[in-house]
Parts: structure tokens; C-alpha cells; sequence
């Protein structure tokens, strides 16, 4: 697996990363933590404030955009029925609440997939009155989640066609759909809808193999689509699976990721925003740049390998805190070129750790993939 | 080569009769019971640890069958949570590290406690006896899947 991982990065370095190539050379990247102006004027008790208002530790990225604005992105729910678990169903009730206090507005909500746990109607319908309380204009892409107990039936209902574009004050915004063109592992094992969900949402399980993947017919469409667009001008994309490799055997990566970056390398300001890692992630490809964002229901430890090395990793999290760890992210696009993006973790002042001890491969540790499961050979 | 010179420098020096003694010792008594372990024998000794790292495995990914059989069905999750959401692989699971002071627990703590206290908290359930067969099978299939990994006892 190591080596040929090493074999893949080193061809994708020669490939897409050639001499002196970054993401628009204006850009920078930066750490700050800042306190929000609650805290610093404190009204109410600062506990309040706190409690509502955590620090915020944000990723400075520039971009050009003709007038300021933000958006907010929230994933990663995985709703279960409100009578299974409410944990869950709370903590999407206080992201509704805070992208709906924010101050000034969003422009719009960026839900990112896995709304649903078991992809169960009842979960969907679930996760669409939640976000209710969310007024400004929504825009969704599903997560494996959301998909393979229907085949996308009841999320197309829901949210109509899985990818989309519409520019926003200079920025033109893509949403991909990387979930829907898994190979089919049900048929020859006449499985029921529900144990093809299973193994979809089993993130190490080795029966769904490399289910993630954009497809020649939809890099086709983001072709066209950004056809017209002028390549100094910024795209942001948005996408459930990271689109670069960084842990196959949990599809942290869509498989045609090769391809994805043919269709993008001419863009000199491409910005990808994405969930399914329910992590802080950051990492370059040649002129693209990929933020992966937190969840809202639980966070996954870092995968065994493939950390990309620009990745400021997030804090270790404490799990007797359900809300630590998890969260959501505000974007703004201001007017002096910048792209920023602000994880809003619950639990923590610090997203990112601080000392080694913060990190959660600090204890050394070497696994290995599941046996149970193993029914059919990939 | 070294060890075989050896043996037979101190066969010379002790002559004869040590000689007969240790040709005695290698023959073994005539009571003697023991026999060398043979492949067979290996072999199922690794299928039973095998077979519970497969239980263990089932269960530690929320498998409902598996749980009914061991008679956990009511205690690993009441969330629809299973350990795998949060360990994928048991990664984060840091068998290696115990026993060790434990935060959470606010003591010193084996693997067992801990995985009692995640059935406790974050799954919501109840705690299953330390001595069971599914705790065993718990215990076996993170074990197993942390196989390369070093001892690191009391490590934070
Ligand atoms: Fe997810
Ligand atoms: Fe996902």
C-alpha cells in the first residue's frame, strides 16, 4: 500500500506539479485565532458568550471576488430517526442556528452530503426540516449516506439533479456528485437495499471497494461548464470526497482524481471545499487547493497514511465530548482577494494542535484492514 | 557453529560418564509426556484466536447477528453508534498504550475498561462484564488489527 502510494505521488508530482507551480502566487496561508467581538466586549456573562461564540482559528486564502460576501458550509450529519439518537439531531439544530445568526448574513448554505446515516426517508425528511431554521438560499451535494439505500431516489426528490453551477459575484461555483458511480457490488450478491447500505456506510468495510469517483460523463460536464470562464478567475468546487488521494481504503479520494485534475489544471484559482473526512485537511495540487471540512455528528481519526504534508492537523479529540471535534465552517470571499475559511469546532478554543501530544498519531500505531467482512475480492 | 563447538568441548572435559549422563538427558525419561508442538496443533491454535477476531471484528461494526449471539444485543449501542464510526480499522484505539491513566475515566485503566467506557458514554449503553466472550472477542480484534504496532504502555 506505502509503496504504491509513494509510486502514485511521485508520478502526480511530475505530472501536475511542475517547476514553481502553486496556486495563484498571490495567495498565502495563514493561521490566526481570533475572538469574537462578544467575548472582547463581553455583554451577558462570558461563559454565554463562549458557549455560543467559540475562538475561531481560520485558514487566510486569497482569491479575487468583485464584491465581499460569506457562505456557510455544513456536513457530514448522518442522521439517524430523532428516536435512535438525538445527539446528533442537536448538534445540526445549533449549526442551523449559528449559520442562521451569523452576522452579517451568509449569502448561502453549502450542505456538503452524508445528511442522512442509513439513507432512510424518514432521515432525509429529517435533515431538510432541520435546516428550516436555515433562511438563506441552500445548495446541496449527497454523501455515500444519502445514496445507496435507494440509489438516490429520495435525495433527487429532495434536492433535485446532484451537480450544479451557478457564479456568484465573480466566483463560479461547481457541485460535484462523487458518490452516485459505485461499482456494483449487490446484484451477483442479491443483496437487499439495506445491506448495500451497510456496506456503503461502513467506512473501512471492503465489500463497497473504491466507490468514489466524479466519471467520465460528469468531468465532461465540468468541462464544458467552465469552458466559458475566465481561467484567472476563481472556481470554487465542492465535493463529498477529497479530489486527490489521500486514503483509498476509505475513499478519502475519488479514483479518477488523475482526471479531475486535467480538467482543472488550466484554472489558476481553483478552490475545493469538502466533507467525508470529518477532519481538518488541507492540501495543494499544482494550482488547486483543497480544504476538507469538519462534521457535525463525529470526527474520524486521521488515516494510517497519506496525511498530506500541508495539512496543519486538527487537534486530538476527546470523546467523552460530543461536541468536540465537530462543528462547521463559515467562508468569506472579501473584496482584497481573500478566501477564508473558519472552522467553527465546537469543544475547542485550538482547532489545530500545539504540541505533539495534541496529535492523535502520537502514540505510534500501525493496522491493518478488517477480515469479517471480506465476501468479495476487489 | 559456536553453541555446537561448545557442546562438544564440554563433552570431552567431562569424559565418560558425563558423556552417558547427558545422552540420558536428550532421551528424556521413560514418563515423559510432552511431546514438540506440531503444525496441526498451530493451526488451531490460530483459528481460534482467528475465529474471535472475526467475532470481534463483526461486533465491533455494530453487526446485530453477532451481538444476539453473544448475548450484547442490548448493551454495546443504544445510539446506532458502533466503535468502528469512531475507529476505523480500531485505529485510535491504542490497545498498546494500556494499561495506563486513563483522562476520561479519571483512572488507571486496562483496554477493557476503556472499551466498557465507550459502550457507557459515547454509545450510550451498557457496560458488558469484563470476563465475557464478547469483551474477549472486543479485545482480540483490536489486538489483532493493532498488530504492527510497538508497545507503548502509559502512554498518553
Ligand atoms: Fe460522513
Ligand atoms: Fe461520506
Amino acid at each position: 500500500m506505502s509503496d504504491e502510494l509513494d509510486r502514485i505521488r511521485r508520478e502526480m508530482h511530475s505530472v501536475l506539479q511542475p517547476e514553481g507551480a502553486r496556486p495563484d502566487d498571490s495567495l498565502k496561508i495563514t493561521r490566526r485565532t481570533f475572538i469574537h467581538g462578544s467575548l472582547l466586549f463581553g455583554a451577558a456573562t462570558v461563559s454565554q458568550a463562549f458557549a455560543w461564540w467559540p475562538l475561531l482559528n481560520t485558514l487566510d486564502i486569497a482569491h479575487a471576488a468583485e464584491t465581499p460576501f460569506k457562505f456557510a458550509w455544513i456536513s457530514d450529519t448522518h442522521l439517524y430517526p430523532r428516536s435512535l439518537n438525538t445527539r446528533f439531531v442537536d448538534k445540526v439544530v445549533r449549526a442551523a442556528q449559528e449559520v442562521q445568526a451569523m452576522d452579517p448574513p451568509a449569502d448561502f448554505l453549502i450542505f456538503g452530503g452524508d445528511l442522512a446515516q442509513l439513507g432512510k426517508i424518514e432521515e432525509l425528511e429529517l435533515g431538510v426540516d432541520l435546516l428550516k431554521e436555515v433562511k438563506i438560499p441552500k445548495h446541496y451535494i449527497p454523501g455515500e449516506h444519502d445514496w445507496y439505500l435507494d440509489m438516490g431516489k429520495k435525495w433527487g426528490e429532495l434536492f433535485g439533479q446532484p451537480n450544479w453551477t451557478f457564479d456568484h459575484k465573480g466566483v463560479r461555483f461547481i457541485g460535484l456528485d462523487t458518490v452516485s458511480r459505485g461499482p456494483d457490488y449487490w446484484t451477483a450478491k442479491n443483496m437487499t437495499p439495506e445491506e448495500r447500505m451497510g456496506h456503503m456506510a461502513t467506512l473501512d468495510g471492503t465489500v463497497a471497494g473504491p466507490w468514489a469517483g466524479v466519471g467520465r460523463d460528469q468531468l465532461d460536464w465540468m468541462e464544458k461548464t467552465l469552458a466559458d470562464w475566465d481561467k484567472q478567475r476563481p472556481v470554487v468546487i465542492f465535493s463529498h470526497n477529497p479530489l486527490y488521494e489521500y486514503y483509498p481504503p476509505w475513499n478519502f479520494w475519488v479514483r479518477d482524481w488523475r482526471e479531475v485534475h486535467e480538467v482543472l489544471k488550466p484554472y489558476a484559482k481553483v478552490t475545493n471545499i469538502h466533507g467525508h473526512v470529518h477532519q481538518v485537511l488541507y492540501n495543494e495540487i499544482g494550482t488547486l487547493r483543497s480544504i476538507g471540512m469538519l462534521a457535525t455528528s463525529w470526527p474520524w481519526p486521521y488515516a494510517p497514511e497519506g496525511l498530506p504534508k500541508l495539512t496543519k492537523p486538527m487537534i486530538r479529540v476527546d470523546p467523552g465530548d460530543p461536541y468536540d471535534g465537530v462543528g462547521w465552517s463559515k467562508i468569506d470571499v472579501a473584496a482584497n482577494d481573500q478566501l477564508e475559511t473558519e472552522y467553527i469546532m465546537w469543544g475547542r478554543k485550538e482547532v489545530f494542535v500545539q504540541s505533539p501530544e495534541d496529535h492523535d498519531k502520537h502514540v505510534s500505531e500501525v493496522i491493518r484492514p478488517r477480515i469479517a467482512d471480506n465476501m468479495w475480492p476487489f | 557453529m559456536t553453541t555446537h563447538s561448545k557442546i562438544r568441548c564440554s563433552l570431552r572435559r567431562f569424559g565418560l560418564v558425563g558423556g552417558i549422563a547427558i545422552a540420558a538427558v536428550f532421551a528424556g525419561p521413560t514418563s515423559a509426556h510432552k511431546d514438540p508442538v506440531k503444525q496441526e496443533q498451530l493451526k488451531i491454535y490460530q483459528e481460534v484466536f482467528m475465529e474471535e477476531v472475526r467475532k470481534g471484528d463483526l461486533l465491533f461494526h455494530g453487526d446485530q447477528k453477532m451481538a444476539e449471539q453473544l448475548g450484547v444485543a442490548d448493551d454495546l449501542s443504544k445510539t446506532g453508534m458502533a466503535c468502528a464510526m469512531c475507529h476505523p480499522m480500531a485505529s485510535d484505539t491504542h490497545p498498546q498504550s494500556f494499561p495506563k491513566f486513563q483522562a476520561q475515566i479519571a483512572k488507571f485503566a486496562t483496554l477493557r475498561d476503556m472499551i466498557n467506557w465507550c459502550i457507557e458514554k459515547p454509545n450510550q449503553g451498557v457496560k458488558i462484564d469484563p470476563e465475557s466472550e464478547a469483551m474477549k472477542a472486543l479485545e482480540a480484534y483490536i489486538t489483532w488489527s493493532n498488530t504492527g504496532s510497538v508497545l507503548q504502555p502509559g502512554k498518553f
